[in-house]
């Protein structure tokens, strides 16, 4: 028998200027995965950061168990039993994991020494029944992002929360982690906890979800109904208010173009040892395999931050040395775009203009004259306006800004400074469906502007998606190479029988 | 959350921004103390407002302006240089040494000795960007290093055999209240404004300062900005000690204190009341010098009503504090004003 554990009744929440969520309902039900699903600027971080007491509603009211509650800040939502997995992580990396799970609660008593070995197993016992396998004295630094995801989970469990939310668990796990993750939730469920399940990936959603509540544009687009009878269709309807258009893959050879970017026997200071890998102009090569294949340090090694230490490296047919990944961008026209966006792929503190005119300052500088802003906003703006980011002006800073609009200042530093080959490192990790599906258009036709694309992502639907042909790598070597038959269940088989092929033997 | 807008064009680039965000930037703040301060002591403090008195301001403010400077542009990269003290002491008896015991010409010899504090600035950064620490420590270490070199070579010897056209810089008036010591600070300031502001080199520092990962990712050549940073602290360094020397008349071991440690409340308190993040990324020129400015003020007005030496020492310390602990609140303020 479900009951309503808690419930937001007609919240509002209103920033200067812009009413962030207006008369938003939800009711959350014991033994339940609630989806919450919106587009970025739906609404849905403040409605979460409401429900974990991070801001106060300022209209409507909350009710847990039925009785009206004000919760005066996150503390006081996890005393009552809520707790939230977040989608950045907050574990401290120089902390053990076991000191980590029980942070919130070595605070206590100031001075009472810490029973290390209570902690640690106590920790263990949180670890063991996630499935994973990790010391609970191993420093939280030392794990994957995937294993750090799932010590925060650890963390939030060992709460005890009857309510839990999770905002996009799953954005940095494999398939297998997520595998884990979801029978775990389930066992949850089935124990009667409540959770709130945010994700971008509506695959899962339908997996997992029994109900669902949707934002858009900071309202309901509908309340707390049951998943039975809605389609994939549906839910894209109502969070973007149309329907997603189909995917629209068509099969290319572009294999008989001039090669771009060859790599011959390459090995690496990294540990890639033989790599062949080859990407003509105008064509997209995906670059698959698990956390920990050696994808994104292999693109590091072709941009000249890591040392290439055998084999041969040939950009448009002449091989080269790359000392610096200056040289890479400036004498060679290779890009990166990264996946950690926030360390790695922009200055979050400074300007839009200031981020995406970045790759262009060394082209645009004259010996001795000015580099006004004017001439990189020339030279940028197109771009920006092209990818439609939603920014109040150049100025803004991008740190302000929605993921999505991130990603896409991200993406016109690369086509501001005009690179023949870019390197995209998941490109659509923390972005909604409407930027994705953008985005992935957007590939498509730079790739048939000219622009070769080496593609890395851990999203196989993205990958069968976009690519041309599909390089698998595992264990930092190549393990074969396939040609994207757009069929989704053909091409995830066969990648897997190749990763899997090596491991079985 | 994203924010409900319109795509950007070049049409709304101008944001509109509420007065209040004006009036609480740091600039604003300073310039308001400063003719606060002013009035004050021109009211209290007898001479304040003398000739004389504003003339030595002036020329006491520009070289505290220089050092600054000096430290403004190492915190651009999120790093600091204990060193610049010892390093302008360095360039000054190397200065005085080149004219009274090498006998070269004046002009040449101040070329030398900005070299001087330019290499010595650089070695700070290539060890700080080979070696990966933070340029606390080496700079800590060089500081000792450099200074105590040069007290073995010199045999702490000070020079005073200085040509006129050297010494009367520092003595000359322009219009009754400028010295000349004023105008090359202000001419360095426009320069590094110009840097920062419109040239690639600048931008590239403050991106470096900013996050050096994304940075380097996007094509910035990292570890050569930021030797490039040190390597202009040096030299900056070595303008405020030949200002200083100028001054003296004389280049003195001892002019900066032991170690050249006597420069470092001034060259923090500069950059931080101006509102240079010491985590690296944001700078401002005019921050600086406002900043430094009213420090030479408040101790020259001070010095007037008569407070020991002592206490105005003390006093500045003070200030330090509260400068960063009203930054830390004026920022909350501005983050929380903000939308997401």
């Amino acid at each position: 028998m479900t009951q309503t554990v808690f419930e937001a009744r007609q919240v509002s929440k209103f920033f200067p200027g812009v009413k962030a969520l207006a008369e938003v309902s939800l009711d959350l039900h014991t033994g339940s995965i609630h989806a919450l699903l919106g587009e970025n600027g739906a609404g849905k971080s403040p409605l979460i950061k409401i429900i974990t007491g991070v801001y106060r509603p300022d209209e409507g009211e909350l009710f847990l168990d039925g009785n009206p509650i004000a919760l005066t800040g996150p503390r006081d939502a996890i005393a009552n039993r809520i707790g939230v997995v977040h989608q950045e992580r907050n574990l401290i990396g120089r902390f053990s994991v076991a000191e980590n799970i029980h942070l919130e609660r070595l605070g206590a008593f100031p001075l009472k020494p810490i029973d290390y070995a209570a902690l640690n197993r106590m920790a263990s016992q949180w670890l063991d029944e996630l499935g994973l396998d990790i010391d609970p004295r191993t420093p939280v630094s030392r794990l994957s992002v995937a294993k750090m995801q799932m010590v925060e989970i650890a963390k939030a469990l060992s709460l005890r929360s009857r309510v839990l939310l999770l905002d996009e668990p799953t954005a940095s796990l494999t398939a297998h982690e997520t595998d884990i993750l979801f029978a775990l939730l389930r066992k949850l469920r089935d124990t009667g906890a409540s959770l709130l399940f945010v994700s971008h990936k509506l695959e899962e959603v339908q997996e997992i979800c029994d109900r669902v509540t949707v934002l858009r544009d900071g309202r309901n687009a509908c309340q707390s109904r049951s998943m039975e009878g809605l389609g994939r269709q549906d839910l894209v309807r109502m969070m973007i208010g149309r329907g997603e258009d189909a995917g629209r893959w068509t099969a290319r050879d572009r294999t008989g173009n001039p090669v771009a970017l060859q790599l011959s026997e390459v090995s690496t200071g990294l540990g890639h040892r033989n790599v062949n890998l080859a990407v003509h102009k105008g064509e997209i090569v995906g670059l698959y395999g698990l956390v920990g294949a050696g994808r994104t340090e292999l693109a590091k090694c072709i941009m000249g931050k890591f040392p290439i230490t055998g084999g041969q490296l040939r950009v448009g047919g002449t091989p080269v040395v790359i000392r610096s990944v200056a040289d890479a961008i400036h004498r060679h026209g290779i890009g990166y775009l990264s996946e950690d966006r926030k360390q790695e792929g922009l200055v979050l503190m400074h300007s839009v203009l200031e981020n995406a005119g970045i790759t262009v300052w060394r082209q645009l500088a004259r010996w001795l004259a000015a580099l006004t802003d004017g001439t990189i906003r020339t030279k940028v703006a197109p771009f920006i306006e092209k990818l439609e980011v939603k920014t109040p002006s150049l100025d803004q800073t991008v740190g302000n800004l929605s993921g999505g609009n991130q990603q896409k200042i991200s993406v016109a530093k690369w086509l501001a400074a005009g690179v023949d080959i870019l390197i995209v490192d998941e490109p659509s990790v923390g972005i909604d469906i409407k930027t994705k599906a953008y985005l992935h258009d957007l590939l498509r036709q730079l790739s048939d502007d000219g622009t070769a694309i080496l593609l890395i992502t851990s999203d196989m639907p993205e990958m069968v998606a976009l690519a041309d042909r599909i390089v698998v790598l595992n264990d930092y070597r190549v393990e074969g190479e396939l040609i994207n038959s757009g069929q989704y269940d053909t091409m995830s088989h066969a990648i897997m029988d190749l990763i899997h092929r090596v491991e079985a033997a | 959350m994203a924010l409900p807008d319109s795509p950007a064009s070049p049409a709304t680039r101008q944001a509109k921004r509420p007065m209040a965000r004006y009036f609480l930037t740091n600039e604003f703040g300073l310039a308001a103390l400063i003719v606060l301060f002013a009035v004050l002591f021109g009211v209290t403090a007898q001479g304040f407002l003398s000739p004389f008195n504003l003339f030595a301001l002036g020329r006491t403010a520009s070289i505290n302006i220089m050092i600054g400077l000096a430290m403004m542009v190492v915190i651009v990269t999120g790093g600091l240089n204990l060193a610049l003290g010892a390093i302008g002491v360095c360039a000054a008896i190397f200065c005085g040494f080149l004219i009274q015991d090498a006998g070269l010409a004046w002009p040449l010899a101040i070329v030398l000795a900005l070299a001087l504090g330019a290499a010595l600035g650089s070695i700070n950064g290539w060890i700080t960007v080979r070696s990966g620490l933070h340029s606390f420590i080496i700079t800590l270490a060089t500081m000792s290093i450099f200074f105590g070199a040069m007290i073995f070579l010199t045999r702490a010897q000070s020079y005073r055999g200085l040509p006129p056209e050297l010494t009367s810089f520092g003595r000359i008036k322009i219009v009754e209240i400028v010295s000349p010591l004023l105008v090359v600070t202000v001419v360095v300031a426009l320069l590094l404004a110009y840097l920062y502001r419109l040239t690639a080199l600048g931008r590239e520092m403050l991106a470096a300062g900013a996050k050096a990962e994304a940075a380097e990712l996007s094509g910035v050549r990292v570890g050569r900005v930021f030797i490039i940073c040190h390597m202009l602290s040096g030299a900056i360094a070595a303008v405020a000690a030949l200002m200083l020397t100028a001054r003296n008349g004389a280049a003195i071991p001892s002019m900066a204190g032991q170690l050249g440690q006597d420069w470092l409340l001034p060259a923090f308190l500069a950059p931080v009341l101006g509102g240079t993040l010491l985590t690296g990324g944001r700078v401002s020129v005019l921050g600086t010098c406002l900043g430094a400015f009213l420090v030479t003020m408040l101790t020259s007005g001070l010095l007037l009503m008569q407070i020991g030496e002592f206490w105005i020492q003390s006093f500045l310390g003070l200030l330090l504090l509260a400068a960063v602990l009203i930054d830390k609140s004026r920022r909350m303020l501005l983050d929380r004003s903000k939308l997401s």
